[in-house]
């Protein structure tokens, strides 16, 4: 059965090829545009992984990131942080607040997909 | 004891000492004689008594006018004799003087004044040699001085203690705090910022230790540069980055420091503002790089991804690309805006300006501009010399493009605005000739600046147009459009530097061998005190019925120099009437008072003046009454040491009659101006303590416990009010 990836970003430039990737590689792919929506799409069908953008309107990723990580229900999702915030402390901060992993703006698809595997699979 | 007791004791030791001779002799006769000789004797004696006491008395009364004579004849002239031969070797070369007294006496006066005149006049040449040979020492120092006095950032000197041995005018400007609010504002210098003060008092203690604590550390180090920064709030809560220096005596043993404040409070907006344009910046284009490279990623790893798929990343990938490039356009320009402000205009006369141009377009261009219209009060805020450069810029184009030598400029103010027209009959220049000189770098009969006309005239956020009149036929004109400013904002520019002709007395670096104020002040030598000397004006003479303070004046002395830009003078309402007849001595009218502070608001700030100093006041008993009489409605207590001139002068000169303000600086050479305000009497008394010090000197009266002791014993203390 293919992991379930829930990607939230509001720029659809973003969005659309991870999409795209993501599924080419078999996962099973949903999508939310900002942070609210991402947290009821957790509460409807919680996902294997969350690819999560920072900046966004109405609640950033950092919260969202928290908000998953207070509710043990959803203590196996694993978090990856997606942004344009590139700084030490953005990185510092948001493996604090319980991601699994960061990438940053500009990235490589092919970190996309090897962290996601490798988030979804275990070490190996 | 006074001379003239001490002499008539002595007359008097003496008269006894005869009749008890007189007595002994007399007794070894009695005792000679034959008992009838004694009787013989006795009735001699009985039946002329009233001879021989008469003959007695005259003997006494000759002896007492002889010695009356000889006291006033003798030995008063050469008391006094004394005393103002210690003037004329002192303080006061050029008193002379006037006294008679026996033949002989009067000789040696004459004698003595005219080897006065020959000292006073041989004096003066060396003097005179002395000052041509200083002078040209002190035009250096001068120029130091001037230059520390006008540097952008505001320098302060302190000694180990924390004293200010130095401060210049940005200093002042940068920590000097608001004494009072409202109207009263007292005209004085900032009582908290002076030579000798506490640099505690307008910098956190806490700041300063911990910067001399890094200094040190460093210095312990051996790192050269030893340097400590802090950020300190100033006056008006400016943000001041201070640079904290030690300085080192030839054994590098730490002998004060030098703090240089900069304020940042406009540097720290604009570095805000352009870090945060920085990040958001690269934010956003990160943002866009992610779509673009996922996208072409995705097309590179999949080329026979569907159709669909393929056009959107091709969209994708072309949006992104156009707003990074929107991106890039919007915050370069963004932060030329914030770079521009940092180039810093001024505040001119716009007639100031353009007399500039006028001058400058007829040496450098030969053109003759006719300047009219131009209004005194029309102020520009301007970089000068890249404005003057612009509009020459202007006119030698004009000259080339209309073939005209002859230009007319106004000025005139429109609203909110400044016009600056250059005007020539004929017709406007085209508005696309216009832009294309805009374009083109300001470069005029070899004066240039790398920027462009466009660039000039944007920093002064101005704009530039040319037509024809509406109201002159046949005219065009080339219109350069300014915000205008008011002269009230202008109060910033640097002042002129004019080199005085004396030392500048706001430094005193002698200072760095005072030793710290202590508690027990009165072992410490007069010539090392800091003093504030003053005087109270009152509404009248009976501090006990009701009397009050109308006005404090105070000056400091200190390190032996008189700080006269370092002054406290204020009115103060008594909140009672004033009686006509004090207004006669003093000249401060009922309405003078009205609306200024009462004593409660200013006797704080007063005893915060006075801080660590000694008091010094003319009759200061009276004052110190007053201020003691005050303490019931203020709380505030002056527990400082106090020093009386009266008392003192009369420890200097106890010969002279008179000890009031007018006959001691008589005696001193002082000339006084502004008697009888507060400000100039204290001014007058500094200046009698001043002279009064090496005269106590030459007395033994060398520190603070000397002059008090000798003060307690004076005749004068013993008045009391």
């Amino acid at each position: 059965m293919a992991a379930k990836v829930l990607i939230v970003e509001d720029d659809s430039s973003i969005l659309i090829p991870l999409t795209f990737l993501l599924e080419q590689n078999g996962y099973e792919v949903s999508t939310a545009a900002d942070g609210e929506e991402a947290l009821a799409a957790v509460a409807r069908s919680a996902p294997d992984l969350v690819l999560l953008d920072i900046m966004m309107p109405r609640l950033d990723g950092y919260a969202v990131c928290q908000a998953i990580r207070e509710n043990p229900e959803w203590g196996g999702i694993k978090i990856v942080l997606l942004s344009a915030k590139a700084g030490e402390m953005d990185v510092a901060k948001g493996m604090a607040l319980g991601a699994d992993a960061f990438i940053s703006k500009p990235f490589a698809n092919a970190e996309i997909t090897a962290t996601v595997q490798r988030l979804l699979t275990g070490p190996a | 004891m006074r001379i003239r007791n001490r002499f008539w004791w002595f007359v008097l030791l003496g008269v006894l000492t005869i009749i008890l001779i007189m007595g002994v002799l007399a007794w070894f006769f009695w005792l000679q004689l034959a008992p009838a000789e004694r009787s013989l004797l006795l009735n001699i004696l009985g039946h002329n008594f009233i001879y021989v006491f008469t003959v007695g008395v005259l003997l006494l009364a000759g002896l007492g006018f002889a010695a009356d004579g000889v006291f006033h004849v003798y030995i008063l002239p050469l008391s006094k004799l004394v005393e103002e031969v210690t003037l004329i070797a002192t303080v006061n070369p050029s008193h002379r003087i006037a006294m008679q007294g026996s033949r002989e006496v009067d000789r040696l006066v004459a004698i003595i004044n005219e080897s006065a005149d020959r000292v006073e006049a041989l004096q003066g040449r060396v003097e005179e040699r002395i000052r041509l040979a200083r002078a040209e020492a002190e035009t250096e120092k001068n120029i130091l001085a001037a230059f520390m006095a006008d540097l952008p950032e505001g320098v302060l000197i302190c000694n180990t203690d924390g004293r200010i041995l130095f401060f210049n005018n940005r200093a002042r400007e940068y920590l000097s705090h608001n004494r009072l609010s409202g109207a009263s504002t007292p005209s004085g210098a900032d009582p908290f910022m002076g030579l000798g003060r506490s640099i505690f008092t307008v910098i956190d203690k806490n700041l300063i230790v911990h910067a001399l604590d890094e200094i040190a550390e460093k210095l312990n180090s051996g790192e050269t540069s030893a340097a400590a920064y802090f950020v300190a709030v100033g006056e008006g809560d400016r943000l001041l980055q201070v640079e904290a220096v030690p300085v080192l005596n030839n054994r590098r043993d730490f002998n004060g420091f030098i703090l240089i404040c900069k304020d940042i409070t406009a540097q720290l907006e604009v570095d805000s503002r352009v870090n945060a344009l920085f990040k958001s910046l690269v934010q956003k284009v990160r943002g866009s790089l992610g779509g673009i490279r996922s996208a072409v990623e995705a097309m590179i790893a999949y080329p026979q991804m569907a159709a669909k798929h393929s056009e959107r990343f091709k969209a994708i990938i072309h949006e992104e690309a156009l707003r990074i490039g929107e991106l890039l356009a919007e915050s370069q320009e963004a932060y030329s805006r914030q770079v521009l402000t940092r180039w810093p205009l001024v505040h001119m006369p716009a007639c100031d300006l353009i007399e500039a141009v006028g001058r400058k377009a007829e040496t450098k261009l030969g053109l003759k501009l006719v300047i009219y219209g131009c209004e005194e009060d029309i102020w520009l805020r301007v970089d000068s010399y890249s404005i003057v450069l612009a509009v020459l810029f202007l006119l030698e184009r004009l000259k080339t493009h209309l073939g005209l030598r002859d230009f007319n400029c106004c000025i005139e103010r429109r609203g909110h605005f400044v016009c600056l027209d250059l005007r020539w009959i004929g017709k406007p220049v085209k508005l696309e000739t216009l832009r294309q000189w805009e374009d083109e770098e300001l470069s005029v009969a070899g004066e240039a600046i790398p920027l462009s006309l466009r660039e000039v005239v944007g920093h002064h956020d101005a704009e530039i147009w040319s037509n024809a009149s509406r109201r002159l036929k046949n005219t065009a004109y080339l219109r350069l459009f300014f915000p205008s400013c008011t002269s009230e904002a202008a109060c910033n520019i640097r002042s002129i530097t004019i080199l005085p002709e004396s030392r500048p007395e706001f430094y005193d670096f002698d200072l760095f061998n005072q030793p710290g104020q202590s508690p027990d002040l009165d072992d410490r030598p007069l010539t090392e005190l800091t003093y504030t000397v003053f005087d109270t004006e009152t509404t009248g003479l009976d501090p006990r019925g009701g009397d009050r303070i109308i006005s404090i004046g105070a000056v400091r002395i200190v390190n032996l120099r008189l700080r006269q830009e370092d002054f406290f003078d204020q009115l103060v309402d008594p909140h009672r009437p004033l009686p006509p007849e004090s207004v006669e001595i003093h000249g401060i009218q009922p309405e003078m008072l009205e609306g200024q502070p009462p004593i409660a608001t200013v006797l704080p700030l007063f005893q915060r003046y006075t801080e660590e100093t000694i008091l010094v006041a003319h009759n200061a008993a009276f004052d110190m009454l007053m201020l003691q009489l005050a303490e019931a409605e203020t709380g505030i207590r002056f527990i400082n040491p106090v020093l009386d001139t009266l008392l003192l002068s009369s420890v200097v000169h106890p010969s002279q009659g008179r000890h009031d303000m007018e006959s001691i600086s008589q005696r001193l050479g002082i000339s006084v101006v502004g008697r009888h305000t507060a400000l100039g009497d204290a001014i007058a008394t500094a200046e009698i303590f001043l002279k009064l010090i090496p005269l106590l000197a030459k007395q033994g009266i060398y520190t603070l416990r000397d002059a008090r002791e000798a003060s307690r014993k004076s005749y004068y203390a013993r008045i009391r009010y």
